[in-house]
């Protein structure tokens, strides 16, 4: 066996098509296709997905979510109690645990951390909204953290806020020109930051002082691509071995791959349609330029019901998505709402004809009540698919669509100054529905200039509202959970958004390298983009090296073939050229 | 006319437009080409189209129902290929026009007047000229709504530059002649002089400029659209190419999408190549 795979080897070697796999003496490698770019290392900047992401493998939170249900378990903190008037919070940070550099952690660097956000505005930059409600936070000794609000405030299990080593960033003069790049990046977390060439490759290597005991694995490799499709083709011929957020197609292209195994997850993610419902700023000026119409609540339930969800689902998702209801994902199980049989609106175009009749807008001759513009993004496959059906369905109920797909910016512009009738948009949810509720409150309506605040509909309803400050308060999960299905219920029946699905994360990974990844949750969950990083961490290295690629002779075979055709037309088409010359 | 097609007897034959071979097949295949797009959209019918109404299963590979196979959503690759001709087609000529004509005006305006107006003129012809075309053509077609007219006038602001020198030198070997001197001493106003001598030996070479400005006309359009920064709502070769990419037709290893598409701008542009080639020949017989 061993002669086989050397010679194996030395064939692959002479056509220097070695690939670079996991052989017994080198390090085990965890290659992971990323697309999106890095903003900041400086976990206090940070707020891409893809640099969140890098984050909570280098640092831990106070608290964590477990892999298996999300529920909230041990992260720096192992202990924690609300005193009963819930506005002081006591978490106790155990002894033993390390930084990567060998010192203890300790109370105190969470209560740095904590205080340099409370005293510093650049360092509220991405993670304020969790410490606008505190008043305080002290360090009595080394292992207790005291967290004092202002209110009382239900996330207090969930801040999502890196803890850092004090005795790094007490150094650093300014948080806003800090890129956090002296390598290694002490952490506490699972993983080191080593090395980070921008738009080329993140590598990390496994802690192994992490308290959790070290990853499995040597070293975690991000490795950039230009799109998803050239990652997907990487990790057929085995460059990587981890792939997320794939289109259905690809997905489905790596069906009957051999070594590949694919991972169809419930995604964090839903896709909306917003409706303008006449978009007001915080003081109740009208702003923005939509259509007067869909101020009425009955023409916006009619659109609702004249579009086909079931067909979105299985014709644009290809399948690979949930029909959408209420803001929160079905993988958040129990915070989850489904409309009953009174509240569900099906799809029937006729009795959203009828509704349109009865609201007062009859069909004009040409067979049209009132157009609408609908704004989406060109480049992302799901508008542009999804808007020709909204088109035609639409349509059917005699209101014609103008379709304008444009670039990121200007979508982003349409709808924080409410230039739009319909428009396209999509939220990924946390494990606490705080923040996605947060969104659709009178408070987060814009101010006079269309900025400082994060409304995502323009929706603002005095009962939502009241429903959104009772469940804030509300520290009896079961009926925080009752409230919150209620807000979903309201939102569903005000219509100022569609949602339309619910995703689903496509991952793929390679296993004929990696065994086994941990999902979140256990059944049904993600690999990648999860609420922690236990699908890196837990990752398992299969026991044997893989086979080196048998197709990399095949394809090199194929490239020399196409150089001489190439070759033979270039030198054909000169001669041409030269007799064309003489000819004339 | 049928002198132009078969004029004279050069070295070893006819030099008319007829006696190149290349330049008539090409013009058989723009023939070709434009009866598609005339009629496709008169004869497929609307349903087939639309990706709410088709009823075949995507990525379906080449075979008797569906001739080129069908798209990520089921419609007949070979029913898109057909519609789309008529958009590339409808750029690539109406963005050739613009730039010619765009082009032809300054090159006669600067080569004519001469002194402080060419200066100027010529200035904004180097400075669209070293500009580069493609990025100013992405630049202008993000800003600007998205349509039709918007890659339109992105092509056609972006190519005319060339056309422009050309056209100015012709101008400038044209006044030059006794002839227009002789016309301008029997008392020729610059309107006269423009209007029957200049612009009559102009025409052909604008003629043959044009031609070839399709060609290049439909590969920007076909690139924008690639890009995505065409018209979404309207099917194009270059837009087909968009959503085989957007929509993962390489891994897909779905050929029949990426294909004929590619083909197609191929071997139009290569027909207007030709056809601007034997122009040419014709039209600037070398002595």
């Amino acid at each position: 066996m061993r002669v086989k795979l050397c010679a194996l080897l030395a064939i692959a070697m002479t056509l220097g098509m070695a690939t670079p796999s996991a052989t017994a003496q080198g390090p085990v490698i965890l290659k992971v296709a990323i697309v999106q770019q890095i903003d900041s290392m400086n976990p206090f900047l940070a707020v891409f997905q893809s640099s969140t992401e890098i984050n909570r493998l280098m640092y831990d939170y106070l608290t964590a979510y477990a892999a298996d249900d999300q529920r909230v378990t041990e992260g720096l903190a192992n202990r924690w109690e609300p005193s009963p008037d819930k506005l002081t919070w006591t978490f106790t940070v155990p002894e033993g645990k390390k930084w990567s550099d060998g010192q203890l952690v300790t109370a105190h660097d969470v209560a740095f951390t904590y205080n340099l956000m409370l005293n510093d505005e650049v360092a509220r930059t991405a993670n304020g909204s969790f410490v606008t409600n505190f008043a305080s936070v002290a360090a009595p000794d080394d292992r207790t953290v005291v967290i004092r609000t202002k209110a009382p405030q239900v996330t207090m299990l969930a801040l999502d806020i890196p803890i850092v080593p004090r005795h790094v960033w007490e150094k650093v003069p300014s948080i806003k020109d800090y890129a956090n790049d002296r390598m290694p990046v002490v952490g506490s977390g699972p993983f080191v930051l080593t090395d980070h060439v921008a738009g080329q490759f993140i590598k990390l290597k496994a802690n192994k002082n992490y308290w959790r005991g070290p990853a499995k694995y040597d070293e975690l490799h991000f490795v950039y691509f230009q799109n998803s499709d050239a990652a997907v083709q990487a990790l057929t011929k085995g460059e990587i071995d981890l792939v997320n957020r794939m289109a259905p197609a690809q997905f489905d292209s790596l069906g009957d791959k051999p070594g590949v195994t694919r991972n169809k997850a419930q995604g964090r993610r839903f896709v909306e349609l917003l409706i303008n419902p006449g978009a007001q700023t915080r003081t109740g000026e009208p702003i923005g330029d939509g259509h007067a119409a869909l101020k009425d609540v009955r023409v916006r339930r009619a659109l609702a019901q004249a579009i086909d969800l079931d067909a979105l689902v299985q014709r644009v998702s290809l399948g690979y998505a949930e029909k959408g209801a209420g803001l929160v994902p079905p993988v958040f199980g129990k915070w989850h709402w489904q409309p009953g049989e009174q509240e569900l609106r099906k799809f029937d175009p006729a009795a959203a004809n009828a509704a349109l009749d009865a609201a007062g807008h009859p069909r004009k001759a040409d067979g049209t009540r009132f157009g609408l513009r609908l704004v989406g993004r060109a480049g992302r496959a799901y508008d542009e698919q999804a808007s020709e059906y909204l088109k035609r369905q639409l349509g059917d109920i005699g209101i014609p669509l103008d379709v304008r797909l444009v670039s990121d910016n200007q979508l982003n512009e349409a709808t924080t100054v409410a230039t739009y009738d319909l428009a396209f948009s999509g939220w990924a949810t946390n494990v606490d529905p705080d923040f996605v509720l947060g969104l659709h409150t009178c408070a987060q309506r814009p101010g006079a200039d269309g900025k400082g605040g994060t409304s995502d509909a323009y929706f603002c309803d005095a009962t939502y509202d009241q429903l959104y400050a009772r469940q804030l308060s509300e520290f009896d999960e079961g009926k925080r959970v009752e409230i919150v299905k209620q807000m979903q219920a309201r939102f569903y029946d005000q219509v100022p958004a569609v949602v339309l699905a619910y995703e689903n994360a496509l991952e793929a990974y390679r296993s004929d390298r990696f065994a086994r990844f941990t999902t979140q949750p256990a059944q049904g969950g993600v690999i990648m983009a999860q609420n922690g990083m236990w699908g890196y961490y837990g990752a398992e290295p299969a026991g044997r090296a893989a086979p080196p690629s048998s197709r990399g002779p095949a394809l090199a075979i194929g490239g020399l073939v196409l150089l001489a055709l190439v070759v033979v037309g270039v030198v054909v088409a000169r001669r041409r050229k030269a007799t064309a010359g003489e000819r004339e | 006319m049928s002198g132009f097609l078969t004029r004279g007897t050069g070295r070893g034959g006819k030099t008319g437009f007829l006696a190149h071979r290349a330049g008539v097949a090409g013009a058989a295949v723009l023939a070709v080409a434009a009866l598609v797009a005339v009629i496709a959209p008169l004869l497929i019918p609307a349903d087939a189209l639309d990706v709410t109404r088709v009823t075949a299963a995507p990525w379906q590979s080449p075979g008797a129902d569906h001739w080129l196979g069908t798209d990520h959503t089921g419609r007949s690759v070979a029913l898109l290929v057909a519609q789309g001709a008529g958009t590339s087609l409808f750029v690539g000529l109406t963005a050739a026009v613009l730039a010619v004509g765009i082009g032809t005006l300054v090159g006669i305006v600067s080569g004519h007047f001469g002194g402080l107006l060419a200066g100027a003129l010529l200035r904004v012809t180097d400075f669209f000229l070293v500009l580069p075309a493609l990025v100013l053509a992405i630049a202008l077609s993000t800003v600007l709504p998205r349509g039709l007219g918007t890659i339109v006038l992105a092509i056609g602001l972006t190519s005319w530059p060339s056309t422009a020198r050309m056209v100015r030198a012709q101008t400038l070997t044209i006044e030059a002649r006794p002839f227009v001197e002789r016309a301008r001493a029997l008392g020729g106003g610059h309107g006269h002089v423009i209007g029957r001598h200049v612009l009559p030996s102009v025409v052909p070479l604008v003629l043959v400029n044009a031609t070839l400005a399709v060609a290049s006309a439909i590969v920007a359009e076909s690139t924008l659209a690639f890009l995505g920064l065409g018209d979404p709502t309207r099917i194009s070769w270059g837009a087909m190419l968009h959503q085989a990419q957007l929509h993962g037709a390489v891994p897909q290893r779905a050929w029949w999408f990426l294909l004929p598409p590619g083909v197609a701008i191929v071997v139009v542009v290569l027909a207007f190549t030709l056809v601007g080639r034997a122009l040419e020949a014709v039209v600037t017989p070398k002595r």
